[in-house]
């Protein structure tokens, strides 16, 4: 076990930012969001979750699949350059580290290998933070998430007063921290802070079960009445993964990227003939937790939800799915 | 005389019983105590769930649309800005008036649930009014069908009619070299998410189909950018020009905090200047600065 006090951080992620792009929570115009460690932002490690999760690093909001140009007969496709750049993320908690499995699951299982996805995820090394304190919203527990200690990650941190507590978990974390040498002192008697223990709790047993059995239930049409039908809940979840392709043309040329889009939209699933099969926030609102609570399950025997309560926070109406799993699990067949 | 909350709740369960309306929309309680979010009520027995608090900051006009096709009678409560909303939608023919039974509130103005959350209950007395009902105009609703009788807020009341700086910010950002004013909207658009919650809880937002619904129209493309966003920006801000009753609420709801107030209070000012004074969704019979003609009106625009 290592320790580097804290006033020694920045040039920890100094060291790193020499081989690699260092991504760490930083304020910016009153957010705190991962941004590009540049030696000179405001480092807001200690202050909980990030308001935006930090999957646009693996899966960025907008970005170029392929250039394409026309010519007379001739037609050509230009490869975009694949992405190299090795990255580092620091100061993950543990609720995110758990989405990442998600999206693996989505980007790299079941016989299809997301070339883009993996080329920035296993380009990149995860250092997690512990929390020792939990937001109100914060529910990672539900799902067997241990606040104290973050899955798949190289290198586990836990905060002290003065510093940073920093164990090796993977080769990788282990040259991570060969990197810091001189700024890293051995941790000595120091003990691991306790973890926190999230007041919001939900019993998740059986919920799964219980919504195969409840698509036509009229509970849904209750519950999404003051839905909005905005996309803050799935643009601000880390496991929440729907993009569409489209092109951008200009004459002879243009190119196709993906970007973000949202199953709480009406165009999400507009047909091309107008015809929508979820025409009301009923079906989208319905989709969302259908989606995260039976079908993900279904799929990758896990729930598509980590309990960060990022849509807790900032759904403008409190849709709360901590609230909806209670209510699936009383309301009658 | 019983408090509002207790009237409110009496009111609902009446109108409900008699089979006036057919649903009810208010504020309950949520997740935390400095939330209180929208409730739709149909059963007279579930009438103890609507609440009144300071947090009931939620502008219901909106909802309305959602029924515009259905036969309901729809109650519904209004505050001051609220009550613009729907003069707003009236205006607009959005529903017909008789759809609608308006029970005012005369409103003591709400409190900020985002500066709330992070004082922590123990300081609930500290929580300052939401930015929106420091310059409120009309706390007392313009339209209604009934008006609840209790009125605890007159000094907040005065205090927002005579309040200066409602385009402080306006100018401070017009002081800007072109360079800075670039610079601060560019920062803040680059983080909007496009998920639209600003145009989705706004009264003033009520296109059938809206552009950015459209992206294979070409007009707004999709991918998150720079030059997208500022479109959406701009487009939304002037779609809502003259039309906007600065209930606040796409600020209040913006996930990322972008400062949208000060770009439709820019519009206002402009308005305001250009057009003689106006104040929108407060007079249902005055015509909108944008929605006629004048031969004399101006014709420079900045
Ligand atoms: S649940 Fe909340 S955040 Fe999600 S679409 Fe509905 S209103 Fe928006
Ligand atoms: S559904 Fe909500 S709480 Fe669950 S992972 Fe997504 S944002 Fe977090
Ligand atoms: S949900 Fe759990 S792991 Fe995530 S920030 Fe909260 S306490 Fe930490
Ligand atoms: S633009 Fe904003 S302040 Fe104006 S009416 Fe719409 S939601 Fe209210
Ligand atoms: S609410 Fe905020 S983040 Fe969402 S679209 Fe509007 S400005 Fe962008």
């Amino acid at each position: 076990m290592l320790k580097i006090a804290k006033d020694k951080l920045p040039q920890l992620l100094q060291a790193w930012a020499a081989g690699a792009r260092v991504f760490v929570p930083q304020e910016k115009d009153g957010t705190r969001v991962f941004l590009p460690w540049d030696g000179q932002g405001k480092l807001t490690l200690d202050e909980g979750n990030t308001l935006e999760p930090p999957k646009d690093l693996f899966f960025p909001r907008t970005e170029t699949m392929y250039r394409y140009q026309v010519q007379g007969q001739e037609a050509g496709v230009t490869e975009v350059p694949p992405f190299d750049a090795k990255m580092v993320l620091v100061g993950v908690r543990s609720c995110d580290a758990r989405s990442f499995a998600i999206m693996d699951d989505v980007f790299l299982t079941k016989g299809y290998v997301d070339e883009f996805y993996r080329r920035r995820r296993e380009n990149t090394r995860v250092v997690a933070l512990a929390c020792t304190e939990a937001a109100p919203t914060c529910f990672c527990t539900t799902f067997g998430i241990d606040p104290g200690r973050a899955e798949g990650v190289d290198v586990q941190m836990w905060p002290l007063a003065d510093g940073y507590l920093l164990e090796v978990v993977t080769e990788a974390g282990q040259e991570l921290l060969e990197q810091g040498t001189g700024l890293l002192t051995d941790a000595g008697k120091e003990e691991i802070p306790a973890a926190a223990k999230p007041g919001l709790v939900v019993d998740i047993d059986g919920v799964t079960a219980k919504l195969q059995r409840m698509f036509e239930h009229p509970y849904w049409t209750a519950v999404s009445r003051k839905c909005l039908g905005c996309g803050a809940c799935t643009y601000l979840c880390p496991t929440c993964h729907c993009f569409d392709i489209q092109g951008e043309n200009r004459g002879n040329s243009g190119y196709k990227f993906r970007c973000w889009d949202s199953c709480m939209f009406s165009e999400y699933t507009r047909m091309a003939g107008g015809h929508n099969p979820r025409p009301s926030k009923k079906e989208r609102l319905r989709n969302r937790f259908l989606h995260k609570l039976q079908y993900f399950p279904e799929r990758y025997g896990k729930f598509a939800c980590v309990g960060c309560g990022r849509c807790l926070d900032r759904c403008p109406v409190n849709v709360d799915i901590t609230r909806v799993i209670r209510e699936v699990k009383e309301v009658t067949l | 005389m019983s408090s509002l909350q207790e009237q409110m709740r009496a009111r609902a369960r009446e109108l409900l019983t008699q089979g006036a309306v057919q649903m009810v929309i208010g504020w309950e309680k949520g997740t935390f105590w400095y939330l209180s979010p929208p409730a739709f009520i149909t059963e007279p027995g579930e009438c103890d769930r609507l609440v009144w608090d300071e947090f009931c900051t939620n502008n219901l006009a909106k909802y309305l649309l959602d029924y515009k096709h259905t036969g309901d009678k729809i109650a519904l409560f209004v505050k001051g800005c609220d009550a613009r909303g729907i003069v707003r939608l009236l205006q607009d023919n959005q529903i017909a008036r008789e759809r609608v039974y308006l029970i005012g509130i005369k409103c003591p103005g709400v409190k900020d649930g985002r500066q709330a959350a992070a004082l922590g209950e123990e300081r609930r007395g500290e929580v300052s009014p939401a930015e929106k009902c420091r310059f409120c105009t009309h706390p007392e609703p313009v339209i209604y069908d009934e008006l609840l009788q209790e009125d605890g807020g007159e000094a907040i009341r005065e205090a927002a009619a005579a309040a200066e700086g409602r385009f402080a910010e306006v100018e401070r950002v017009e002081a800007m070299s072109p360079d800075e004013r670039y610079a601060f909207w560019t920062a803040a658009y680059d983080r909007c998410l496009r998920c639209y919650a600003c145009r989705n809880i706004c009264p003033a937002c009520n296109c059938r189909e809206c552009i950015f619904d459209r992206s294979q129209s070409g007009w707004c493309g999709k991918q998150m950018n720079r030059s997208e966003n500022m479109f959406f920006a701009i487009t939304r801000a002037m779609h809502v020009a003259g039309r906007c009753i600065e209930c606040g609420e796409c600020e209040r709801v913006c996930p990322e905090g972008i400062p949208i107030m000060t770009l439709n209070k820019k519009i206002i000012k402009d308005l305001n200047e250009l057009f003689g004074e106006y104040e929108a969704g407060v007079d249902l019979e005055a015509r909108l600065p944008l929605g006629q003609y004048k031969l004399d009106d101006p014709e420079e625009f900045h």
